[in-house]
């Protein structure tokens, strides 16, 4: 089987507004897949009707073979959330709450390996509230991971975040990527998606009206003879910013 | 199953390990008792009398000092009349010049009436003074009383506060702990984070019902242990059935905060409705003080309230020794309670 993800025709209502429209796409195995649109796209309706989250209005989401309508405790299994605004128990430490997660998946989680995969083991007996923004996000995704599952959700991870939090969140991302993970990510920053995407649908008021690699999607912009006003620079300030403050050598 | 014990371990662990949960609901209330073993509520300590003596004879002053329950202060007339008045003294006996041990004069004795019980309790005693004069002085025969003293079993107020405060305890652990831990666990996305996980959500919820109900056991332990070790608890109950009504009355409260937490979205939304719900309770329930005082309808109204039945129930425990077949009304109420608020917990509850 070929794509691990495939979205038909999904629709999701709220009242009048059609939040989700028509949307849809497929996913290959091992490939990072980005939802790209602004606030309000319907970027996060859309994933939490794949996490089982929210029911389905119409269409059709099979995921690894499993329809989600039907199966969604299988669905749950397979697959790892971070949610937009996750947060985790107090009183907790990171070590115990990767374990009681591994626990509700029904298997024994190693924690020091997943804090390792993350880049936070010297915070394995710390509580959550005691991390900054960036190694909270780093954690949810290691929560993420307990069941190793084939499919890893992130959304919007990296907002909120200074540009040193979010370039060490990238090196995360790539590295599970290259072990072999399918991620399904959304964002609103151009940059990131580029950065980190085979592919993305770019999405807004609940259509999805492009879908491609970024290299792809940018040529044939410029074959449709687009020019840009200024010519882009160099280096942006934020190349500035993280140069003159060593991001690669800070932990946040 | 293992799924919901570590579940349960790990609610423990998490309350262990809050500093507030452990003062709200073990330190506090042992905290309450402590201070109120201090009231004392039974018996008038003594009676203070001003005396005011005209007369030369002195016979009825010194047999009057000789009363332990008397505190006397004799001074001019004026002086001790204003003292009466700011409520200093609770009598004032004034003896005229012309009085004589044997004689038949007029006494004045001048009640404070804000000091009912203590002035009636003075009066009798004067009374009694001179009536033992009269008896001295004309050596009359008469009736012996012999008196023994008995040990009986003194129930002192902490004997009724202490089942009171346990039932209080319980009230606010299951009413205010559920309905602001799960305000809390919904607004912050933890609960969210949980529904994608395969765990199926009655796995969760059983397992923070039965850690709770396990503070809960461990509360009624240590009140029980705190009171006999540190406040000379009279308890002659079993412990078996303290923790039996416990239990249900736990079950009734929980689902209150159940109920509670479903309908609110914020901790500002939910305090105000638990405060709503358990202050009525705590102050008409009979947890500081007994009913008997309340008018008729009130008293009708809390008789069928679940704290008055817990109250009463881990009361009649403790200090009377009942068995769990006498407490069947508290049970009963309780039970009823149980039914109604669960209930109404599983309408209302959210998980989101």
């Amino acid at each position: 089987m070929n794509h691990v993800l495939q979205v038909t025709h999904l629709k999701k209502h709220y009242g009048d507004l059609l939040a989700v429209d028509d949307v849809s796409f497929e996913v290959a195995r091992g490939e990072v897949f980005g939802i790209l649109g602004p606030n309000g796209a319907g970027k996060t309706t859309t994933l939490e009707m794949i996490e089982t989250l929210r029911p389905l209005d119409a269409g059709e989401v099979v995921l690894d073979g499993l329809d989600v309508r039907n199966e969604p405790r299988k669905v749950k299994q397979r697959i790892g959330v971070q949610l937009q605004s996750s947060s985790f128990f107090d009183k907790l430490t990171l070590t115990e709450l990767l374990l009681l997660f591994g626990e509700m998946y029904g298997r024994h989680s190693d924690p020091l390996a997943l804090l390792d995969e993350v880049e936070l083991r010297d915070k394995a007996k710390s509580y959550v509230a005691q991390l900054s923004g960036g190694q909270k996000q780093r954690f949810s995704i290691a929560a993420a991971l307990v069941n190793d599952p084939v499919i890893l959700f992130l959304d919007e991870p990296t907002t909120g975040l200074d540009p040193q939090a979010r370039r060490h969140l990238w090196g995360v991302i790539k590295r599970i990527r290259t072990e072999g993970k399918t991620i399904v990510l959304t964002t609103h920053y151009m940059e990131e998606a580029e950065e980190l995407c085979d592919r993305v649908a770019i999405m807004d008021r609940g259509k999805i009206i492009a879908n491609g690699p970024p290299q792809e999607l940018i040529q044939q912009l410029l074959g449709r003879g687009f020019k840009k006003a200024r010519v882009e620079r160099l280096a942006n300030l934020e190349d500035v910013f993280l140069n003159l403050t060593g991001h690669s050598l800070r932990d946040e | 199953m293992r799924l919901k014990l570590k579940l349960i371990l790990s609610s423990l662990k998490m309350f262990m390990r809050q500093r507030e949960a452990i003062l709200w609901s073990l330190v506090l209330p042992l905290f309450m008792v402590f201070l109120f073993s201090f009231v004392k509520f039974d018996g008038v300590g003594h009676v203070s009398l001003g005396l005011v003596n005209h007369s030369q004879d002195t016979t009825l002053v010194s047999m009057l000092r000789q009363i332990q329950m008397l505190k006397i202060s004799s001074g001019a007339e004026g002086e001790e009349l204003a003292r009466l008045q700011k409520g200093e003294r609770a009598l004032v006996l004034v003896i005229p010049a012309s009085f004589q041990a044997r004689g038949n004069d007029a006494l004045t004795l001048y009640l404070n009436a804000e000091k009912v019980q203590e002035a009636q309790a003075g009066k009798m005693i004067v009374q009694r003074a001179l009536d033992e004069m009269i008896f001295q002085q004309n050596h009359l025969p008469r009736h012996a009383l012999h008196v023994e003293s008995v040990n009986s079993r003194n129930l002192s107020y902490i004997d009724f506060l202490l089942p009171g405060i346990l039932a209080m305890s319980i009230m606010q652990g299951g009413v205010f702990g559920v309905a602001f831990s799960f305000v809390i666990l919904k607004k912050r996305g933890i609960l969210r984070r949980l529904l994608v996980t395969p765990m199926p959500t009655s796995d969760f919820i059983v397992a923070q019902v039965l850690s709770r109900l396990l503070i809960l056991m461990l509360q009624v332990l240590i009140m029980v242990g705190a009171g006999i070790l540190f406040f000379d608890l009279h308890f002659v109950g079993s412990l078996f059935n303290m923790v039996v009504v416990g239990l249900l009355g736990g079950v009734v409260f929980l689902s209150i905060g159940f109920a509670l937490s479903g309908v609110s979205k914020s901790e500002d939304q939910v305090a105000p409705l638990a405060n709503l719900i358990t202050l009525p309770m705590m102050m008409l329930s009979g947890v500081f003080f007994s009913r008997t005082n309340l008018p008729g309808f009130a008293h009708v109204i809390t008789d069928f309230f679940p704290l008055t039945y817990l109250a009463d129930g881990l009361r009649a425990i403790a200090i009377e020794g009942a068995a769990l077949p006498d407490l069947y009304p508290q049970l009963l109420g309780l039970a009823a309670w149980a039914m109604v608020t669960l209930f109404i917990a599983v309408k209302a509850f959210r998980w989101e």
